[in-house]
């Protein structure tokens, strides 16, 4: 098995979960988990984190300093939960754009969020973190929770994130990382290969997603790996914070 | 070496989030206490879209109080408010309905920046919500080590019967369709014997987290 990453920017493949895949199929591949598990998802959510998701959501909120009338990009959103919090705090003269790359997810996120009575400030659209279909310097604050790991080409989505963030914007990334104690990291091996997937097969009826999801947090680049990425991308003043052990880690960088 | 140790429990409360956690729980307090109280919200309105943080004393974080649409949204937010309002937990209980914030300041109890106009409305609006603290704390900070553990594991149980009796209803659906059969009569056995070995794994789980439960409400 090649190192995570190593095979990104020499040839056109690239990993899913653990196998190596074209990298247009990888996207292609993406897709199909999430419009498998777009229903369940936020049961799924609950049930795999014992609920302590909706805390580091809380947490990246917090570090945001959103304040009324912000533009916010909720990148890779999916069923909106951040989107919810922050269409309350922008308030009527802010906006809150969700988008993901995957229709079903904006769906019921779409539905979710009406039902919650949130309307007013939020727009939806599908798109791409690689590419963006936003103009330069377009948002007060992007974030993306538990979506890069899902990124082909992280590099090219974090300089597109950087395009779009306004001046004095702040990019915040939720994302599986690594635990800090050896310990830790194998109590959070077994759950994730042994545990997560039956789960996913018992609740979402699902276990290869959810095989795919465990497959691709180990995959996903270390706290540090990550920073560095940022700063590639333009990103400065970067930092992170671990969470549950490290377990999450939420990095922050700033465009100036 | 208090230092460290200060430290370390700041990292730690950090890495638990016991600010989010306590955001969380005082947010469906008072969410739940405003939903009560609905009729008198003008002050609550005028507050739409303001945010007012308390800085307290006992505290070593802010908390902040975002107003959208009759209902509040606790952070712990440091870099943007309204107003800030620095005490202590002691002097806010002292607070009597109606009364002036101003009194407070000039008794040195109590310190504003910002919208002082703000912090009044805002302290009327809270006199006026009937929370019995106490018992509301206590059923949430009880509930909070043990609510996702137990709904956890009752999801889960629900979850695998559903899936058996599915599982029963398909395979008798299996023997009227006996020739397109693609499973064999052993396999479906086999995953029968597994989901009841789940099963039972759960129900054990299930009495576990009871123990539990009980030893965290002692
Ligand atoms: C695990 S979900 C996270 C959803 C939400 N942010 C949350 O925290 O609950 C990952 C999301 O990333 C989306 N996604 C995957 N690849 C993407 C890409 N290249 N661009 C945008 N979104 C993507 C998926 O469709 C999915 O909705």
């Amino acid at each position: 098995m090649s190192t995570p990453e190593s095979s990104n920017n020499q040839d056109n493949s690239t990993h899913f979960g653990f196998k190596t895949v074209d990298k247009t199929a990888k996207a292609s591949m993406v897709a199909d988990v999430f419009h498998s598990v777009a229903k369940q998802y936020d049961i799924m959510n609950d049930l795999m984190s014992f609920g302590v998701h909706r805390l580091w959501k809380r947490f990246t909120i917090d570090a945001s300093g959103v304040r009324p009338g912000n533009k916010v990009l909720d990148l890779a959103g999916g069923t909106g939960d951040l989107t919810a919090k922050f269409s309350k705090l922008v308030g009527k003269d802010g906006k809150v754009i969700l988008a993901d790359i995957n229709s079903s997810m904006l769906n019921v996120g779409r539905d979710k969020l009406r039902d919650k009575g949130l309307v007013q400030n939020i727009e939806y659209v599908q798109a791409n973190a690689e590419s963006l279909p936003f103009d330069d310097n377009t948002f007060d604050i992007i974030t993306i929770a538990f979506g890069l790991r899902n990124v082909t080409d992280k590099d090219k989505a974090l300089s597109s994130m950087y395009r779009v963030l306004k001046p004095g914007g702040r990019l915040l990334v939720l994302e599986f990382s690594k635990p800090e104690h050896e310990l830790l990291n194998k109590a959070y091996d077994f759950y994730s290969f042994n545990i997560l997937p039956k789960m996913g097969e018992l609740v979402a009826k699902d276990g290869d997603s959810y095989q795919y999801l465990a497959e691709s947090i180990r995959m996903h680049p270390d706290q540090e790996t990550l920073k560095a990425m940022m700063e590639n991308a333009g990103f400065e003043q970067t930092s992170y914070h671990n969470l549950t052990g490290g377990v999450v880690a939420l990095h922050k960088g700033y465009k100036f | 070496m208090n230092a460290f140790a200060n430290k370390v429990s700041d990292k730690l409360g950090e890495q638990l989030m016991l600010k989010q956690a306590l955001a969380l729980t005082l947010e469906k307090i008072i969410n739940k206490a405003l939903n009560l109280n609905i009729n008198d919200s003008v002050e609550l309105k005028s507050l739409n879209e303001k945010r007012v943080t308390i800085i307290l004393d006992e505290l070593n974080s802010p908390l902040s109080f975002s107003v959208y649409q009759q209902q509040i949204l606790v952070t712990s937010f440091t870099e943007y408010s309204d107003c800030t309002i620095i005490t202590s937990l002691k002097t806010l209980k002292e607070l009597q309905k109606n009364q002036q914030l101003t009194e407070l300041i000039k008794q040195d109890k109590l310190d504003i920046t910002g919208d002082i106009k703000l912090a009044q409305q805002f302290a009327n609006v809270a006199q006026n919500l009937t929370i019995d603290w106490q018992t509301e704390l206590a059923k949430h900070i009880g509930d909070f080590a043990t609510y996702k553990l137990t709904r956890f594991g009752k999801t889960l149980v629900d979850k695998i019967k559903f899936l058996k009796n599915q599982v029963q209803a398909d395979s008798s659906e299996y023997i009227v369709h006996e020739q397109k059969l693609v499973i064999t009569k052993n396999q479906l056995n086999d995953f029968n014997q597994q989901v009841n070995n789940v099963s039972e794994q759960a129900e054990q789980l299930m009495l576990r987290l009871a123990t539990i439960e009980k030893q965290l409400n002692k």
